[in-house]
This record gives structure tokens, C-alpha cells and sequence, in this order.
């Protein structure tokens, strides 16, 4: 690579198409698991919050999960899914999503003021009633903060997918290095950067729009 | 009415909150709950809306057991106020007002109408209800609690130590809205406090209680100050119970020396200004003619602790009773006012029945007393208590004013 550029304009120019489905893809495999761990933390976490000897055998599960190697995990998936299929790198990503955003919902639903618990209680709001309308809207900046990080990790762990056949932009990754041509790895590592810095921007502004009343950071880093 | 028949509770530890408590609260009356903290105030309070079932006796609402009530309904017509407000962060005001609305299905325009209204009930301004609870101070949070919890007219109000997390001046301004909404509303109120002044104050009867929820005294604010059932009692209320209890009595029993009537004591001379309003006290004997304030206070507002104070802070230990306006109508010397605070004084007696007929005409809905001894007594609390909401009007502004810029300026 030593007289090699760190960059040729010209290959990026011919292949902006290339890139834009690269991105597309890379957009989709990372996050839809995001959306599907939502969709699975939400009912999870009132569970638990609902039943609290849920959460500690839950919690551990995906503990466990999310300590697995996710280059491991692809490779044992490959004989059920197929090589080079989507699932095979978002069945992963979705159980990473949900062992971040589980105890995120949890911590959220958790964090409403025990007075302001006692107040619904006192005015007839039954337990699920109660999860549903004020802890879990409650909880939503808690859910943001939680979002945040795991579509963040999500959008990086899925170049690794790259090594199974479906990575988005990690085939650039393995592109470049196959052909000691750096341009195509700086590319993917510009418009990962990108994509997570876009929806990181996205979910502030949302949590702006859902979440008026959270001026301060909370639950942010958790 | 709520009644207590041998109300106990043992939680599952073991731990005796409350044993066998029997206990009457009257309709349309503020009864206070006042005790060390850890015996059973909160539990008695929970035990009223099923939050707390009991383990032994039971709890009547009107004379059905609370116990044979769905919690839901019951509760939708019991307000309950805490301490730490607890309302809902991600309600605007108007909307945390409505909640028992919403639950009872009222539609939506229906029961904001409704919440705006109380919203000016409470003592707070229009703009409020597009505000989110953050963005109120305390005292504010703590008004709407109040008005979320008489959202749907409930006939009871539970109310457990809802103004003990502000600030004195802000927690009186409270204490006089509160006097001022039950005038109006006639609520059947159970209070708890660990506060004795606050008792005293709010309640038509106190129930002093000790460890486990067993009644120390239950008497009427007079007669606990002035006759403890026992050296326990007399202890908890404190070595100025005494001087407590001239803060129940109105002021209007002290017998004035009218302005006319001249303005020289010793070798004080009262000055007013052109409209009759005292300007100072000049003391004749001195050579300068240095102005000395003069304290007074208002004979129909004011409580005989007011007017003792303003004798004790006036150099010519005489204190100014003054109208609405501040002009001078009369002066009270020392020996007046001691006069005036010797209950069995035939004086003092006229002097609060006069006071007591005259305003009853629009404190109709008090009702008769049930005890007829009390009675008199009764009745000067209730005076008094009167001549304290339209003077807290003026001091609740105050403290909205205060409480206003604080959370105008938002992202605290
Ligand atoms: N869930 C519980 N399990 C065991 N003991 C309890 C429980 N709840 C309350 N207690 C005990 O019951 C007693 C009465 O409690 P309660 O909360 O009614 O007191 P309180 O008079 O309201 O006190 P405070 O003034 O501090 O609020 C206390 O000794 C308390 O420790
Ligand atoms: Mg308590």
C-alpha cells in the first residue's frame, strides 16, 4: 500500500451508485433489528416491570447473547439460514437490540417517581393501565437514550456481516483489504460514520418531538 | 362520614402499623391526623381508598364497608394528595388536572372546561395549563395536586402531608387557599401532618396519635391547646401552646380606645397622617422628635397573636387597630389586650360571640356543632379561620407572584 493514496477521488466518482445501495443495505440490515427489538423490549419490559421475576432470568439470557462473538454467532447461524442471506446477520443484531433496549424500558419504566406511582394508584388506574399510560410514556426518553445506543452499535457491528456475505458497506471492508486498495475503506468508514451520526440526529430530534417535558439527559448513557 | 371500627393493620413481617383503631371523621369537616413520624398516619389515610387493606376491622365510607367497593370506582371519588405532588411529567397542567376526568370518560373539551376551572380555583394563572410539571415551583405543583385531586367534585379529600416539602411562607399561603376552598366546597377532609402548627390550624377536630395508630386526644384545635389530655400530649404540642392558641382567637376581642377618645399614652403620642393613618409613635419626653414605628393590627382579620405581638414590638406597648385601609380606628393598651386573652373573661367571650354572629351569615354551610360546650370555641375558629382566607388572598398572591418568574423562566 505504500505508493498506493489514501484516497482516489476518481473510483469514489464512478461508483457513487454502488455506494448509495451499499448504504441502503447496510441501513436496512443494521436497523431493522433495531426496530424489531423495540418492538419486542416494549411488551418484555412492561412484563417485567409488571412481574420483577421476570427480569432477572431475561436479563441474564440476553447478557449472555450479547457477550457472544458476533462473528461466532453468524457463522453457527449459517447452516439454518443460509450464507449470504439477511437473516443470518439480523437474527444476531435483533437479540444485541433487545439486550440493550431491555433493561433500558425496564430502568425507564422503573424510574417513574414512586409518588407520581402512588398518585395513579390513588385515582383508580388499575397495575396495566398504569404501565401503559404512565410509566411507559414516562419511560420514553429512558427508551431514546436506549435507541441511541443500539442502533449505534448495530450500524458498526454490521460490516461484520460482510464476512458472511451480507454486510452493506462492510464489503467494503473486505474489498479493499483483498486488493491492498485503501479508497473503498475509507468510504465505508466515511459513510458508516455518516449513517450512525444521521440517526443518532434523528432519534434526538424525536425524543425533542415525544419527549417535550425531559429537558435534562435523562436516562442518557444507560 | 368515614368511620374507623377496631381498624388494624399487621403487615406480613410483623411489623404493627396501625391495631384497633376507632375513629369518626364528620362530613363536610378537615379532621387531622397528627403524630411521631412511623405511627401509622399514612397507613390509616391508605386504608380509606383500599390502598392499604386492613387485617383486622374494617372502614366504612357512609356506612358501607370499603372493603365491598371495586378500588377503582372507590377511588375515582376520593381525592388524594402527597407530598411530593406526584404529578404526571409528561402531562401539561391542564391535562394532569383532568386525569379523573378522563378516567370517568368525560369528553375531552368537557373535562379540560373543567380543569381550567379548577386551575383558577387554586389560585393559578390561565398559563399555566400549557405548562409541563417541571416548569412549576413547589408551591405551584403542589396547588395543581390539589386541583387534580377535586377534578371530579370527589366528597372526600385524603391528604397526606401535602405541604410539607415547601417553603414556610409558601406552605401558609397553602394552608389559607385550603381554609378558603373548604369554606366554598365542604369537603369531608382527613389531613396528616407532623406538624402541630399546621394541625391546629387546618383542623375542626385533631386526632393526636401515637405509636400504632392509638388516639392520644382527639379534641378540637382550642381544646387541645389549652387542656392536653396528658403529659405526652402536652409535650408534643410543644411549651408555646398557650401563645398557639391566641393565633385561633380573633383579634376583634380585644376592647379599643377609640382615636377620638385622644392618642397620648404616657409620654408616647401616637402621629397620623392627614388620611388617619399612623405615621409613628413620638416620644414627648425626648428632646428630638424622632418617629418610632408603630405596630398594629387588624381587629377583624387578625388573630389575639397578632395583637399581642404588635404590643410587644411598639415602644409605647400600646398596638394600632387599624381598618382595611391602614387608617387608625382605635388603640389597645397593654392591659386591653391581656384583657382580652383571659379566656374566661367576660369581655373576651362578648367580644368573639358578637364577632361570631355577625359574619355567620356567609359561613352558612358549616353546619351546627355536634358538641355544645365546644361550641363557643367552635365558632371563634371558624371567625378566625374566615378573617384568615381573606387575608390570605392578599398573601397568597404574594407567593404567586414569587412563584411565578421562578418557573416562568423554564429549563431549570
Ligand atoms: N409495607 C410495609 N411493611 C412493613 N412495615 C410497614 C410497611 N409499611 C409501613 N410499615 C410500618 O408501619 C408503621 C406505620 O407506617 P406509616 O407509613 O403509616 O407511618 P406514618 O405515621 O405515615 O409515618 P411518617 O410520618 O414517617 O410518614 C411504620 O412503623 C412502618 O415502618
Ligand atoms: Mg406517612
Amino acid at each position: 500500500m505504500d505508493d498506493e493514496p489514501i484516497v482516489r477521488w476518481y473510483w469514489i466518482g464512478d461508483h457513487l451508485g454502488y455506494l448509495g445501495n451499499l448504504l441502503a443495505d447496510h441501513a436496512v440490515i443494521a436497523l431493522l433489528p433495531v426496530l424489531i427489538g423495540l418492538l419486542l423490549a416494549v411488551p418484555l419490559g412492561l412484563a417485567c416491570a409488571r412481574f420483577p421475576r421476570l427480569y432477572q432470568p431475561l436479563s441474564a439470557v440476553f447478557n449472555i447473547v450479547y457477550a457472544l462473538p458476533s462473528l461466532a454467532v453468524f457463522v453457527v447461524l449459517i447452516p439454518y439460514t443460509g450464507l449470504a442471506t439477511q437473516a443470518t446477520v439480523m437474527i444476531p443484531l435483533t437479540f444485541y437490540a433487545l439486550a440493550v433496549l431491555l433493561p433500558t424500558t425496564v430502568d425507564g419504566l422503573h424510574a417513574v417517581p414512586d409518588s407520581v406511582r402512588q398518585a395513579a394508584t390513588a385515582m383508580g388506574y388499575g397495575p396495566w393501565h398504569r404501565l401503559t399510560t404512565v410509566e411507559l410514556p414516562a419511560a420514553v426518553p429512558y427508551l431514546i437514550a436506549g435507541l441511541r445506543v443500539a442502533a449505534v452499535s448495530s450500524i458498526s457491528l454490521a460490516s461484520v456481516g460482510a464476512l458472511v456475505g451480507r454486510g452493506g458497506l462492510g464489503y467494503l471492508f473486505v474489498d479493499g483489504f483483498q486488493r491492498t486498495f485503501p479508497t473503498p475503506i475509507v468510504a465505508g468508514i466515511v459513510l458508516i460514520a455518516v449513517l450512525a451520526l444521521a440517526v443518532d440526529l434523528l432519534l434526538v430530534g424525536a425524543r425533542r418531538l415525544l419527549a417535550p417535558w425531559a429537558v435534562r439527559e435523562k436516562g442518557a448513557g444507560s | 362520614m368515614i368511620t374507623f371500627e377496631g381498624a388494624g393493620k399487621r403487615h406480613p413481617d410483623g411489623t404493627i402499623a396501625v391495631e384497633g383503631l376507632d375513629l369518626e371523621v364528620p362530613t363536610g369537616r378537615i379532621t387531622v391526623l397528627v403524630g411521631p413520624s412511623g405511627c401509622g398516619k399514612t397507613t390509616l389515610l391508605r386504608m380509606v381508598n383500599r390502598m392499604v387493606e386492613p387485617t383486622s376491622g374494617r372502614v366504612l365510607l357512609d356506612g358501607t364497608d370499603v372493603a365491598q367497593l371495586e378500588p377503582a370506582k372507590l377511588r375515582r371519588g376520593i381525592g388524594y394528595v402527597i407530598q411530593q405532588a406526584g404529578l404526571f411529567p409528561h402531562r401539561k397542567v391542564i391535562d394532569n388536572i383532568a386525569t379523573v376526568p378522563y378516567l370517568l370518560g368525560w369528553d375531552r373539551k368537557e373535562a379540560r372546561a373543567r380543569a381550567a376551572e379548577l386551575l383558577e380555583l387554586v389560585g393559578l394563572a390561565p398559563e399555566t395549563a400549557k405548562r409541563y410539571p417541571f416548569q412549576l415551583s413547589g408551591g405551584q405543583q403542589q396547588r395543581v395536586g390539589v386541583a387534580r385531586a377535586l377534578a371530579a367534585d370527589p366528597p372526600v379529600l385524603l391528604m397526606d402531608e401535602p405541604f410539607s416539602a415547601v417553603d414556610p411562607v409558601v406552605r401558609a399561603g397553602l394552608q389559607e387557599e385550603l381554609l378558603r376552598l373548604q369554606s366554598e366546597l365542604h369537603k369531608t377532609v382527613l389531613f396528616v401532618t407532623h406538624d402541630i402548627e399546621e394541625a391546629v390550624r387546618l383542623g375542626d377536630q385533631v386526632v393526636v396519635l401515637r405509636e400504632h395508630g392509638r388516639i392520644a386526644q382527639l379534641a378540637d384545635p382550642h381544646t387541645l391547646l389549652t387542656t392536653p389530655a396528658d403529659d405526652g400530649v402536652a409535650a408534643f404540642l410543644g411549651r408555646d401552646r398557650g401563645l398557639r392558641g391566641l393565633g385561633l382567637r380573633p383579634a376583634s376581642a380585644v376592647a379599643l380606645r377609640p382615636v377620638g377618645d385622644g392618642l397620648r399614652y404616657g409620654g408616647w403620642e401616637l402621629a397620623l397622617d392627614d388620611a388617619g393613618r399612623p405615621i409613628g409613635w413620638i416620644d414627648r419626653t425626648a428632646v428630638s422628635a424622632e418617629l418610632h414605628p408603630a405596630a398594629g393590627f387588624r381587629p377583624e382579620t387578625d388573630t389575639l397573636r397578632t395583637a399581642l405581638d404588635a404590643v410587644v414590638l411598639s415602644p409605647a406597648g400600646v398596638a394600632v387597630a387599624l381598618d382595611g385601609d391602614g387608617r387608625a380606628t382605635g388603640t389597645a393598651s397593654r392591659d386591653a389586650i391581656l384583657a382580652a386573652l383571659t379566656p374566661t373573661g367576660a369581655t373576651a367571650v362578648g367580644g368573639i360571640d358578637a364577632n361570631a354572629d355577625e359574619s355567620s351569615d356567609t359561613n352558612v354551610g358549616t353546619g351546627p356543632d355536634a358538641n355544645a360546650g365546644a361550641k363557643a370555641d367552635a365558632k371563634t375558629t371558624v371567625s378566625t379561620r374566615k378573617a384568615l382566607a381573606a387575608d390570605g388572598t392578599g398573601e397568597a398572591g404574594t407567593t404567586d407572584r414569587v412563584g411565578g418568574p421562578e418557573g416562568s423562566d423554564g429549563g431549570r
